[in-house]
């Protein structure tokens, strides 16, 4: 390997990255999944949803009103689909679950398409997270000149708040612990007299109020076009498999791993989303229940 | 005298589909299909009655098997470009290798259930789908597809217009047999022994596995079949033939026909292919978005398809008081 320690550090960089958006949609997955037991092909869509408001709010006030506007939104519209729509399929096998989230999946993203059009909409980033960030000033180690874009940076920051606020709300908080025990046992829970499908559509709304922080931050780098939202979903959907399904710091786990991956891979071989594949194939035969994956949950 | 009775019985619908699936170049064009559509549907039909032997009887839903459709499509292609262009050698060879390339594949799934089946028959089909993108682009012709194709012959008939689509009838007339011989065979009856208690089949002893591969890879061959006719009909090939696009259309042919019921997905394909094709004169860009609509009806009000909504209505309209 001939990778000079800059080339290295700007590998990492770019798989914190490309890690980050993975881990934002597959947290939304991996939180309705383990509670509701909904596998969502549908997220992508949502992420789609998050993406339009942004640049179109972002593009004509200002991108403070999109961030202060869209997550709550789409907190709302997640509250909305759960109520009309996918509580009518707790009680359905898995696999009406995911045709009735594909359809949904193909419906948002016809619509966002007929509205704006199927060519790219450009993001315009705003002035202070412009321009690029000088590495070697902060960095003594590396040699020279050595710059990455700033917004990236913006973004993987993000994440890393999103994901410690998730973890805190789950950890810290009693909505949290109601939830993680659920996710153990949903129906024991109710047994116990805690109203657990209220809490449902506050997971459905929060895992779509994680896309749609993923939307804001990561349109930019994303791009604004309908073909986004499943791009999207298949990777993030191995992440949460990878991961384990319903293990939040496995999909976080996954997420960087798949994004390292890519990044390292992406100068010696000339595909390298095939990289993601293969550590699928091969976590799932060597270890079926995912890298974190609790025992018996859907193994 | 009786097994002549049975005969007739049991081919009813085998024979009945050969009647309408002949006579189409002579009905569709009064329903608005263009010549060349009805060819497309027939590919789709053997397509889909082979994805409804792993769906409908075994319950699994893959949303890959546009891996062994495009396979199939891709050789197809090199053949008549780089061996001979008679297809018969071209489909004989791109049908075996999208088999095998299937044997193996299903091996890998097959170890799992449920969603994460479906995920990982996903990601199998990216797989080959950026493979065919990336590193065997000088193959495959990437992002612009595998052109320049010679018109193909079988023997000395080029298969263009109603050659091909005889052709193609002939072929799904035949699979679709074959099909109805699998369902009511004992592996047809223990494949639907999967879906409905999995575990309680293995408990009589019986390698549950062993007929969920089988359906995997019958299906895969109906998908490699239908992608190598593809490619006769059209000597072209696109990349989208892998993508999982492909692989959906194919779950909603399926699901909107009614899962299970071997003559429903063919229903499914007809009405899409004739919906997308069409209908969307009038319903322009939007529809998708239609189709998705009804995709989505579908799955929650009638989770039968149109062969629920059939038997609905003949419940309601057909039914005495003493047949009930």
């Amino acid at each position: 390997m001939d990778m000079t320690l800059n080339a290295f550090t700007l590998s990492i960089l770019t798989g914190l990255q490309l890690g980050s958006i993975y881990v934002l949609i597959a947290l939304g997955l991996t939180l309705i999944f383990g509670t509701l037991g909904v596998v969502n092909f549908a997220h992508g869509a949502l992420y789609l949803i998050a993406i339009y408001l942004a640049v179109s709010i972002n593009n004509a006030f200002g991108f403070t009103y999109a961030l202060i506007i869209v997550p709550p939104l789409l907190f709302v519209i997640g509250v909305l689909l759960e109520r009309g729509l996918i509580q009518r399929f707790y009680d359905r096998p898995h696999t009406d679950q995911i045709l009735v989230t594909f359809g949904l999946a193909i419906v948002i993203q016809e619509l966002l398409k007929w509205v704006f059009g199927a060519n790219n909409i450009p993001f315009a980033i705003p002035g202070w997270g412009n321009g690029i960030l000088f590495l070697h000033e902060y960095l003594p180690f590396l040699e020279g000149f050595v710059v990455y874009p700033k917004w990236r940076m913006i973004l993987v920051a993000v994440s890393i708040v999103t994901v410690a606020a998730v973890f805190a709300l789950l950890h810290l908080t009693r909505f949290g612990l109601v939830i993680r025990a659920g996710m153990r046992d949903a129906e024991m829970l109710q047994f116990l007299g805690v109203n657990i499908n209220r809490r449902f559509m506050v997971v459905f709304g929060l895992g779509a109020m994680i896309a749609g922080i993923a939307g804001v931050f990561g349109g930019p780098v994303t791009q604004v076009s309908p073909e986004v939202g499943m791009g999207l979903l298949v990777p993030s959907f191995l992440v949460v498999v990878i991961g384990g399904m319903g293990s939040l710091g496995g999909a976080v786990l996954a997420g960087v791993l798949i994004g390292m991956a890519q990044s390292f891979t992406a100068p010696y071989i000339n595909a390298n989303t095939i990289i993601i594949y293969l550590i699928t194939v091969v976590v799932l035969l060597v270890r079926p229940r995912g890298l974190l994956g609790s025992k018996g949950v859907f193994e | 005298m009786t097994k002549q009775a049975n005969f007739w019985q049991y081919n009813k619908v085998v024979l009945v589909f050969a009647l309408i699936a002949l006579t189409m170049p002579f009905w569709f064009p009064l329903m608005g299909g263009y010549s060349g559509l009805d060819t497309k549907i027939m590919i789709f039909c053997i397509f889909v009655v082979g994805f409804d032997i792993l769906l409908g009887f075994t319950g699994y839903l893959s949303f890959g098997h546009a891996a062994f459709f495009g396979i199939a499509a891709y050789t197809t292609g090199i053949m008549l470009k780089s061996f001979s262009d008679n297809i018969l050698p071209a489909m004989f060879v791109a049908v075996l290798l999208a088999t095998l390339v299937s044997v193996m594949v299903g091996l890998l799934t097959l170890k799992r259930t449920g969603i994460y089946f479906s995920i990982l028959t996903l990601a199998f089909a990216e797989m080959f789908h950026s493979m065919a993108m990336a590193m065997l682009q000088t193959w495959t012709g990437g992002e612009n597809g595998l052109t320049g194709m010679p018109t193909p012959m079988l023997f000395d008939i080029k298969m263009q217009g109603a050659s091909v689509f005889y052709f193609v009838t002939i072929v799904a007339i035949i699979l679709f047999y074959v099909a109805k011989r699998i369902e009511r065979s004992p592996v047809g009856l223990l494949m639907k022994a999967i879906k409905s208690n999995q575990t309680r089949l293995e408990y009589t002893g019986i390698n549950a596995r062993k007929y969920k591969l089988l359906a995997f890879v019958i299906s895969a061959f109906y998908a490699a079949v239908a992608g190598a006719l593809m490619v006769v009909y059209e000597p072209f090939v696109g990349h989208e033939f892998l993508g999982w696009h492909q692989s959906g259309e194919v779950v909603i042919m399926s699901v909107i026909g009614g899962v299970g019921t071997l003559i429903g997905p063919m229903l499914g394909a007809g009405f899409m292919l004739y919906f997308e094709n069409v209908l969307s004169v009038d319903l322009g860009e939007q529809w998708l978005l239609v189709l998705g609509a009804i995709f989505m009806a579908v799955v929650i009000f009638m989770p039968g398809g149109f062969m629920e909504g059939i038997a609905r209505l003949k419940k309601r309209y057909f039914t005495t008081v003493d047949g009930e």
